[in-house]
């Protein structure tokens, strides 16, 4: 598993909280949408004009340039105000502007970013839609002026744009909170036919945070249901991990085939019980390798 | 299972989960509908919960090895924060602010660079004059054909003049969009936004914008035209050239950001330079619509020579006294 790009924003209740930075990809995305719709509602305008027929002839382009461009400017920065962040665009992304010092968005820092998407985006983009050819050099112009300008989001630690670092603004992922099970908590009492596993201290110093956290992950994926084929080979999965423990933590008593996953369960327990006993009193084990750390530190 | 058997981690999190749950429910809420439409008890409860769920986070750091309960968790909390500290303020405040305070103050506070703007257009007009008069060819230099529309060295003094006070092509909505896009609107666009490129880029386009007028008012002063077209000119041209200069001056801001960034670093110069500077550019945006209005509707409605130059810098003076007076503290 790949770490996506975190990026720490500290609020001002002082506890650091660490969000997804949003890349240039989904924010294209999400700038297309926006496009779209403030083009839809232009164009629903402009018919609107020609309807009534007040528009002459030959200003045609002009007067469609100046819907569009009033529809836009108070598009961006109302609908970030009045949805916290976000444009329709950026909801359907699922993404959010959030202020980099750890404030609240102020409407100054929203205006700011926005209009500078005038100068950003549509007027490059705009300049490269009406030249053609034979206007050489303004072409080029504008093409490096793209070019910088979709180099300065690549090319920056939080993908900010111009206008977000005069803003002081950046774009995040919405985190999406969903509340697993506690499996430590998923353990069935001992019955006549189920042993309880007993594990002692010497038996749990073996492993650390992450292969705890490993385990608790496969043993979310074990509770849920899939098909026949899946089942068989997570039981052979199983099976291989129940041997590798047992090797490692010198577990005498064998573990009948059925018994598996209470074992694996009440190993779960009791080696998280351990460790976060063990982190309270100073000594955190992020992975197996710890006993050699503690010894080079 | 009692509570007996449960580990410390299991405990905490259980003894804490219905106030999460429904800290959940209550950003769902102020997420679809907004802060302002939940009642009082659920904007305290909100704002209680989120402070409680903080807490639960750094706790959970230390003490749980659940990654679903931190993952969960983190998650909440950033949630939660994000829909607790939303923008306070109103549209309508802030456009309020801006025209009774925020604009003229940053007018006022970049005067020095809006003074650089007005006298580097100068300098390219006094220029192109006297480039005029030493040779007449220097106007197909400077000018670009399409925005001289026929007028130049060789055109007849009649029709110089008919184009002054002549019907134009179009009035009403389609001029006023043809000109708010015209020539002067990209001119303005650019001076804005290449002042970050090093200020040089907006120095050399005003300028050459002087020049351009410069070199067409030499053209009507050898045909002894030159209060006509100052009518001509004055009564969108105070206006219309005032936000050039003044998006001008907003560019440098940012350009003079960039190249003497003093004690701060470059990012943090062009951030403070960035609030007045975007101010500048509203400033001008404005100014170039009541200029479009005044050149689509107004130039045609006035034919008189004097009411002309009187509208134009009748305007130009309103401008002025906005600048100076709007957003003093009286004392």
């Amino acid at each position: 598993m790949t770490q996506p790009k975190l990026d720490r924003l500290l609020p001002p209740e002082g506890v650091p909280l660490y969000f997804r930075v949003a890349g240039v990809g989904v924010r294209m995305a999400a700038q297309f949408a926006d496009i779209l719709i403030t083009g839809v509602g232009a164009i629903a305008l402009f018919l609107l004009l020609l309807a009534i027929d007040v528009v002459p002839p030959e200003a045609l382009v002009a007067v469609a340039a100046m819907l569009f461009f009033i529809i836009r400017i108070p598009y961006y920065a109302a609908s970030e105000l009045v949805w916290n962040g976000q444009t329709i665009g950026k909801r359907m992304m699922k993404i959010k502007v959030v202020s980099a010092d750890g404030q609240a968005l102020t409407t100054q820092s929203l205006v700011v970013r926005n209009l500078m998407k005038e100068a950003e985006i549509f007027l490059p983009g705009t300049l490269v839609l009406t030249l053609t050819a034979d206007a050489l050099i303004p072409s080029l112009i504008s093409l490096a002026w793209i070019l910088g300008v979709i180099a300065v989001p690549v090319f920056n630690k939080r993908s900010q744009r111009l206008g977000d670092i005069i803003a002081g603004t950046y774009v995040i992922h919405l985190p999406k909170p969903i509340l697993l099970p506690d499996m430590s908590k998923a353990i069935k009492p001992a019955t006549a036919t189920q042993p309880r596993f007993q594990f002692l201290t010497h038996q749990l110093e073996h492993y650390g945070a992450f292969e705890l956290q490993t385990l608790e992950g496969f043993l979310r994926g074990a509770a849920r249901s899939t098909g026949p084929e899946a089942h068989k080979r997570k039981k052979e999965t199983m099976a291989a991990i129940v041997e590798q423990v047992r090797r490692k933590i010198d577990y005498a008593d064998a573990v009948r085939p059925e018994d598996q996953l209470a074992f694996l369960k009440a190993f779960y327990k009791a080696q998280r019980a351990f460790l976060e006993q063990r982190q309270l009193f100073g000594d955190k084990r992020a992975d197996k390798f710890h006993a050699e750390a503690d010894k080079q530190g | 299972m009692s509570d007996a058997d449960l580990i410390r981690s299991a405990r905490f999190r259980q003894e804490r989960e219905s106030d999460w749950r429904r800290l959940s429910d209550l950003v769902d809420k102020a997420e679809g509908q907004g802060l302002h439409r939940m009642s009082f008890q659920e904007a305290r409860d909100l704002a209680d919960l989120y402070r409680q769920a903080t807490t639960s986070l750094s706790i959970a750091r230390e003490i749980s090895l659940d990654r679903g309960l931190l993952e969960y968790l983190e998650a909440l909390t950033s949630r939660a924060y994000l829909s607790v500290y939303a923008p306070q303020q109103r549209l309508g405040g802030i456009i309020r602010k801006f025209l009774t305070s925020g604009g003229p103050q940053a007018m006022r506070s970049s005067w020095r660079v809006t003074l650089l703007g007005f006298l580097c257009m100068a300098a390219g007009a006094i220029a192109g004059y006297f480039f005029y008069f030493d040779n007449p060819e220097w106007f197909f230099v400077f000018m670009p054909t399409e925005l001289a529309g026929g007028r130049g060295p060789d055109a007849s003094t009649d029709y110089l003049r008919s184009v002054i006070y002549g019907e134009e092509d179009g009035s009403g909505l389609g001029a006023f969009a043809t000109y708010l896009f015209s020539h002067n609107t990209r001119i303005a666009i650019f001076v804005f936004g290449l002042g970050a490129f090093l200020c040089a880029p907006t120095v050399l386009l005003l300028f050459y914008n002087g020049l351009i007028l410069g070199v067409f008012y030499a053209l009507h002063i050898d045909r002894g035209l030159g209060w006509d077209l100052f009518g001509w000119l004055s009564i969108h041209g105070v206006t219309e050239l005032s936000a050039i200069c003044i998006a001008g001056a907003g560019g440098l801001k940012l350009g003079l950001a960039v190249l003497f960034p003093g004690q701060l670093t470059r990012r943090a110069a062009l951030r403070d330079a960035g609030h007045d500077a975007v101010k500048l550019a509203l400033i001008a945006a404005m100014m170039l619509v009541v200029a479009a209005l005044l050149e689509g509707f107004g130039r045609q409605l006035v034919q008189d020579r004097t009411t002309r130059i009187a509208i134009g810098w009748g305007i130009g003076a309103l401008w002025l006294l906005w600048f100076c007076m709007g957003g003093r503290k009286r004392s």
